[in-house]
Parts: structure tokens; sequence; C-alpha cells
């Protein structure tokens, strides 16, 4: 039944605001209502719209259920899976769009835009028609009440320039967005609801197109979010993946490689692969069944479940590494979750199931609908955004570190990842010659320990630092994590006071690859990265103690002996030959060497020191 | 405990009032203890640290700011900021081990690097074995000696902690000789958590090209 606010003082209806799970493969809205959230749909339908859009030869593009099923009609122009374009550059989705039937450009931003029908989109304008569709689905459900506030998910992953894309879309079609949350943790909010005031939780989030996997901690209504891992390229759609393969390698072979490239038999694949996994679900066989009657095509294939679950196996063992990482990085041990919560329509594949209860050792919590739970969760924080509800808070992470580029090109990690935001942190830096004015910072995001390996936020500049002999200014540095998620930084210089701020923008953002990318290479190259990072900081141990040992010998040597002496140069050209490579086993040892050398010298330079003061105070006493 | 510069009722940390639900702005250096309204000791009961970020957390989070004047939503993001980071450093024993020693006028990490002289042996034994399974890392064994190798870390890095809190308990006066023990005792702690990532990266760096 329709329910509409009203204002009791103008009597007109007022503006709510709404939860949506913008989906890689459907999309959903839910509001809060009487206490709790609930599902905005149609009379009699599951209010699932497909995140598909048509583009029809005359008038607007069509949106959702219709648009798909134009799919094998006319897959030339009907657009799956939108949210993986979302902020992306060309560069970044080019494999992505080897399997797609349209071509696409970049905008001069750099901005990527598909061609449909000599018309080109962006993936803001196409994720906008979503969202107007899943907004009059909300303002339907509702009676006619105008919807314009929502919050928005995204996976936990989305870097800044993902997230600001989905802004944009939702700002094309006419929302306000109270805030973008992430998807893992808006589920826990829906499930936290009636859950115990005490424990961890872990969230497993089985999308069409991507994996997400979050623990968190409650405390008496808090939730806190400990750490956050995941694969931006796991989910149902590799399932159906791994089926269409199956499909093909037996269809190639006697139909013929014309076949396989046909953008309608791609298209059935997909769906014939989609259906048979459904299928399996409720049942221990099902048929692989494609029919294209424009290639004269009808294909049967039995596949069991077991078959099935033994090509996916690698995908889910993707899936349990993540799970592994989440819970180190949360100091926790499986046996200490409490609850796991299962998102995401591929979590209702049995074999999913069973290997999230084995690894977890206990059984997931399926009470709410996959499918739903996300849009729920964004309903709730709706809710607790307009001022609705104080005794529940979430309080998310930063998914990524947050460092500066040191001189030695190694990263110093300002803010971990998994540092619950909002989050500030200040680090001194300093001078690195005599009278030097100003400094470069650079602000890179990622797990390796070199910047050239992590991406590049954005470079600053801080001027008008007074002239002082090397390492005596004191610049501070401040990064602040705000509760969008978004990175200031600022500098001083404390003695001067000097400062100067930026916001970091970044240009095209990570993309979902990199950063996975950097995460997983962050483990492999571990090892690399270490003795790289070594040798960075040995080489500026060693051009610091260079620099004051060459000022001081000058003054000084008369005072050492010959054989001290040359010793000493010998070690200050080897150390200089050392600091030419990158050989950090040689840099160690040229270090030690350079220090050893040195040591007659400290040692004369200090009696020096001692002798001025004692001769001061002689002077004084006079 | 103070007051409540704006309705007087008392406080239980300067970052907020529950009685007007007042953001504050607290001058000068508090610290991570005065936050979360504890008293200054090593020992920190982890469910009553969780209580007060859950409480705190609902006095100053943005989130219920969301439609309140700019400066107050700033002034919750910076009281948010350092309520986390309070908790971040209490939370965790090392880094709340540190800060009281330096609170209490020891020495800090750049200005006492000795390790206790029974320790520098262990290390040197550790340093061997290390690099010999760095160098073949792929040689027969070489995993099952990384484990043996980690655990002896992990053992000894267990008695450290217990030794820390044990010097710390109960404080020791400001500037006591003994917080040098408990730097010692936290060098220690450091050289296992470097030596144990080393021992991590080699093990995925196996696990990666396997």
């Amino acid at each position: 039944m329709p329910y509409i606010e009203l204002n009791v003082l103008n009597n007109t209806a007022t503006d709510v605001a709404v939860g949506i799970d913008l989906g890689t493969t459907n999309s959903l809205v839910a509001i809060w209502r009487d206490g709790r959230p609930v599902v905005l749909a149609p009379e009699g339908r599951s209010g699932l719209v497909p995140s598909v859009v048509y583009v029809p030869s005359e008038g607007t593009p069509v949106v959702g259920r219709e648009a798909r099923d134009q799919a094998v009609v006319d897959p030339r122009h009907t657009v799956f899976s939108i949210k993986r374009f979302m902020g992306r550059g060309l560069a970044d989705v080019r494999s992505e769009l080897a399997a797609r039937p349209y071509s696409a450009t970049q905008t001069e931003r750099g901005l990527v835009q598909l061609e449909l029908r000599g018309r080109k989109y962006t993936p803001q304008e196409l994720s906008a028609l979503i969202l107007m569709k899943v907004r009059d689905v909300a303002c339907a459900a509702l009676g006619g009440q105008p919807v314009t506030r929502a919050v928005i998910t995204v996976p936990a992953y989305f870097d800044d320039a993902q997230r600001q894309a989905t802004r944009d879309a939702a700002h094309l079609a006419g929302l306000e967005v109270l805030r973008i949350v992430n998807e893992p943790t808006a589920a826990s909010l829906a499930y936290g609801l009636d859950q115990r005031d005490k424990g961890n939780v872990a969230v497993f989030d089985l999308g069409g197109g991507t994996f997400d996997v979050s623990i968190l901690a409650i405390e008496d209504g808090v939730f806190r979010v400990l750490s956050t891992n995941g694969d931006t390229h796991l989910g149902g759609d590799d399932f159906d993946e791994r089926l269409a393969e199956l499909a093909r390698s037996e269809i190639g072979p006697v139909a013929g490689a014309r076949v396989l490239e046909d953008p309608g038999f791609q298209q059935a694949v997909r769906l014939a692969a989609e259906r048979c996994k459904i299928e399996l679900t409720a049942q221990p066989e099902a048929d692989l069944h494609l029919v294209v009657p424009e290639l004269r095509l009808n294909w049967r294939r039995r596949v069991t479940r077991e078959e099935f679950e033994g090509r996916v196996a690698d995908l889910l063992q993707r899936a349990m590494d993540c799970c592994r990482r989440a819970l180190s990085d949360a100091h926790l041990k499986a046996a200490q979750v409490d609850e796991v919560v299962l998102v995401g329509g591929s979590t209702r594949v049995p074999i999913v199931r069973a290997r999230v209860e084995a690894f977890f050792g206990r059984k997931p919590h399926t009470e709410l609908d996959p499918d739903q739970v996300v849009a729920l969760g964004a309903a709730v924080q709706a809710h607790i955004l307009t001022g609705g509800k104080r005794d529940m808070l979430l309080m998310d992470v930063t998914p990524l570190s947050l460092g500066i580029e040191t001189m030695g090109g190694a990263v110093d990690k300002v803010i971990q990842r998994n540092t619950t935001i909002p989050c500030a942190a200040t680090v001194g830096y300093t001078t690195y010659a005599d009278n030097q004015t100003g400094l470069d910072f650079h602000i890179v995001q990622g797990e390796r320990e070199l910047a050239k390996d992590c991406r590049s936020l954005g470079r600053f500049q801080l001027k008008g630092v007074p002239p002082m002999p090397a390492g005596l200014a004191r610049i501070a540095v401040r990064f602040h994590i705000d509760a969008d998620g978004v990175l200031r930084v600022s500098a001083k210089e404390e003695s001067t006071g000097k400062s100067a701020q930026i916001d970091v923008q970044p240009m095209h953002g990570l993309t979902d690859l990199e950063v996975e990318g950097m995460l997983k290479a962050g483990f492999a190259h571990a090892r690399d990265d270490f003795q790289a990072r070594r040798a960075a900081d040995l080489k500026i141990e060693i051009g610091t103690m260079l620099h004051a040992t060459e000022k001081h010998l000058h003054a000084a040597h008369g005072g050492l002996d010959k054989e001290t002496y040359r010793d000493l140069e010998d070690a200050i050209s080897r150390a200089r030959e050392a600091a030419r490579q990158d050989d950090g086993t040689a840099l160690q040892k040229a270090r030690d060497e350079l220090e050893r050398a040195t040591l007659p010298l400290a040692a004369l330079l200090m009696n020096n020191v001692a002798q001025k003061a004692l001769m001061g105070r002689k002077l004084g006493d006079v | 405990m103070s007051a409540c510069p704006h309705c007087q009722a008392a406080i239980e940390t300067p970052l907020a009032c529950a009685a007007c639900g007042t953001v504050l702005d607290p001058i000068g250096d508090t610290t991570p203890y005065e936050l979360l309204g504890l008293p200054l000791a090593w020992s920190i009961d982890p469910s009553e640290l969780k209580k007060r970020l859950a409480r705190y957390g609902r006095l100053v989070h943005p989130d219920f700011f969301a439609q309140a004047p700019d400066e107050e939503r700033e002034r919750a993001e910076q009281a948010s900021a350092r309520l986390n980071a309070a908790h971040a450093l209490l939370a965790d024993d090392t880094a709340r081990a540190d800060w009281l020693v330096e609170h209490l006028g020891g020495p800090r990490s750049e200005n006492e690097r000795e390790l206790p002289r029974a320790f520098l042996l262990e290390v040197l034994d550790w340093n061997e074995e290390l690099e010999a399974l760095s160098a073949g890392s792929n040689a027969p064994g070489a995993a099952s000696r990384l484990d043996a190798l980690a655990r002896s870390l992990e053992a000894r890095r267990d008695e450290g902690s217990a030794a820390v809190a044990r010097l710390l308990t109960p404080l020791p006066s400001r500037g006591s000789p003994g917080l040098v023990r408990v730097r010692q005792e936290l060098n220690v702690l450091s050289y296992l958590e470097r030596a144990l990532g080393e021992i991590e990266a080699l093990r995925s760096g196996n696990v990666a090209r396997r």
C-alpha cells in the first residue's frame, strides 16, 4: 500500500532519503519505514532492476528487465556491467572491452565513452539512466512521493575516481548523494539490527562481478570495520564464464570459429551459462542449453554440480585467500568470528556456502535475501544521516595505505591501510641540503615499498623555508582522511609557520586492477621490496654521513695521524662507489666501514668542542 | 573529571559533552588516556576500551553532524580523528608501552638503541640462520626451518611482551632508570617484528614462485 509522508505545515509531500545498491548486475532501492529498512518494489515484483541499458534506434534508452531482454536480439546496443567502466581511462578497461560488441573512445580528460548508434555515452551517463529508473521504481512504490536524496553503495575497493564517478552519475540523475558507503559495510548494518550487542562479524560479499570480505567488530551498536580485502574481478560472472568456456570449447570444433565470434552467440552463451548455474543451485544436475535460431544452433549438454564445482575451484580458492588476509589484518583467528553474513546472489551457490562454513567453522547467516542486504543497509545509513537514528554507528576504514615518497624513492607510510576513518597523522621532515628553501612532496597510495610501484595521487611544494643548515628545518606534513574517505594534506614549516595545503584529486584515480595488483604484488614482491627499501635507506644514510664527514674533515684533518686519515679517505671513496649501486649488502658494508673510519674524527671533534667549551668558561670566569 | 564549558555538566572525555551534545576542542596536549577517560596505567581492560570508543564515537562521529554547519562538522572530523588515533595507540600493547616510556621521561627509541646483552647472542644465531635461509629459500627443508625460526622468534616475542608488562606494572616513577630497561625490551620487540616480517616475506616469496 502506498505510504506518503506529509508535511503538516504546508501539506506537501516531504522529500525522502533512500538507500541505493547500484550493482554491477542488478540495482535495488530501499527505505527506512516503521523502524526497519524495507525494499521498495512495485506490487508483486522483486524490485531488482537489471543494471542494463538498451539504446533503441528511435526514442529514449530503455533500462532494466526490458533492456536485458534485448541482449540476445540486439547485443550491439545493449550495455551490461557498466559499473566496471566507472571512473576509468580507456587503457584501464581494454581487456574488459575486448569481450564487448561495441566500440569505445576516450575524452580528452581520459574518460571512457561507449559508442551506441553513433552517440557517445560516458559510464556516468549510463549509470545515471539506471539510477533514474531505480528512482522511478522507488517513487512509484511510494505512491508518487518525490525521491531526491540517497546513500549509494560502492565496493570497498573503489578508489576516489570511481567514487567520484558514482557521485557524478547520481548528480546527473538528479539525486543528492548523502554518502557513498562501502557495500560490505552497508550489508553489516542491514544485518546488525537485531543482532548481538557484542562480537566479531565477517561479511562475505560475492556479487556478479566483485568480491569483498570485511571483518567488523560490534560493540554496543557501534560497527567498526577492522579490515577489508577483496578481488575486483571475481564474482558470479566468472562462474558463468567457466560454463561458457565449456560450451565454447565443445561447440567451436563443430560449428566453427565464426560462430564463436558472433555477438548474438556470445550473449546467448552468457545467458545459458547463467541459467545452468542457477539451476545447479537447486538440483544436482542441469542442462547447459543454447538456442540461437539465426545460427541454426540448438545445443545441449548435461552438467553435474560436481563438474561445475571442479571448474570454479580456483575461483573459490582466491576468495578464501582474501578471507585469510582480512582475518590476519584484523588480528583475529577464524574461531573468533562470531557471525558470518552472506551477501550477493552468488552466495546462493551451494559450494560457496560450504567453503565459507568450513573456513569460519560456523553456519553463515542467510535470513535476509543476499540480493537485498546491501540496499537495506544503505537505507539504514540514509536514516542515520538524515538524523533519524543515533543508536547505531558505522566506523569505516581506509582500504589502502597512504604515504610520501622519500629522497631515495622509498615510501614513508603516513596512514596504514585499514586505519579507522576519520583519521589524521603528522610526520616530520627536514631539509637535505644547506640553505634549501623548498621541499617537494609526492603523495602515493598503495602497499609497495617503492614510490614508483605505488599509484601517484599528487605532488605539492612547500616554499619559503628560511635558509638554514641541512637538517635544522622542522616541516610537519599532516594527512587527514575525512568520513567520506577523501584525503586532505597540509604542510607547515614549524619555526616560521609557512604552510601549504592541497586537496588530493587523483587524475584518473587508481584502477581496480591496479589496487588489486598492488595488493597482490605487495605480497609477491615483499622480499624484493625489502631489499630495495633497505638499499634506498642506506644510500640516504651514507649521503648524510659523507656530507658531515667532508664538512668537518677539512677543518680537523690536521689533528689526525696519517694512517687514520688515509683509512678515512679510503672509506669515503668506497662509500661513494657503493652509493652508485643498489646492492644492499655492499651498501651496508660501506656504511659500517665509513662509520668505523670516522670514529677517530668524531672523537677529535668532540675533544675540540669540549676544549672550546672549557676555554669559553675560562674567558667568562675572568 | 572536568566540566563542559557550555553546560557545566561533568565530562568523561575532553572531546565532547554527553549532556549537551557539544563537540569540544581540547586545547594543548591531551593524552590518549585522557581522551578515552582512562587512568594512566599499563594494563587496560580491552572491553572497557572498546566500550569507551563506542560511547565517545557516538558523540563525535561526523555521521551525526551531516546536517550541521561546516564548522561543527569540521570539529567532529577532528575530534573523531583524535579519538580513533588515541584508541589505536591504547589498543596496541607495544605502541602503548612506547608512549608510556616517553611520557614518563624515559629514552626515545632513537636515543636508546641498546639491546639486552643476553639477547644479542640470540640475535647472532638468528641472523645467521635467517641469512642462510634467505640465500637459499628454495633449498629442501628451508620451509620447515623458516617455520622453526619463526616459532622461536614468536616465543621470544611473547617473553618480551610479558617482560614489558611486568616492568610497567606498577608504572615506574617519572625519569626512573627502570625505563631504560623497558626501552631495551621494546627494542627487542621491534627487532623481532622486523625479523618476523622478513620471514613472512620469504614465505610469501616462495608461494609466489611456486
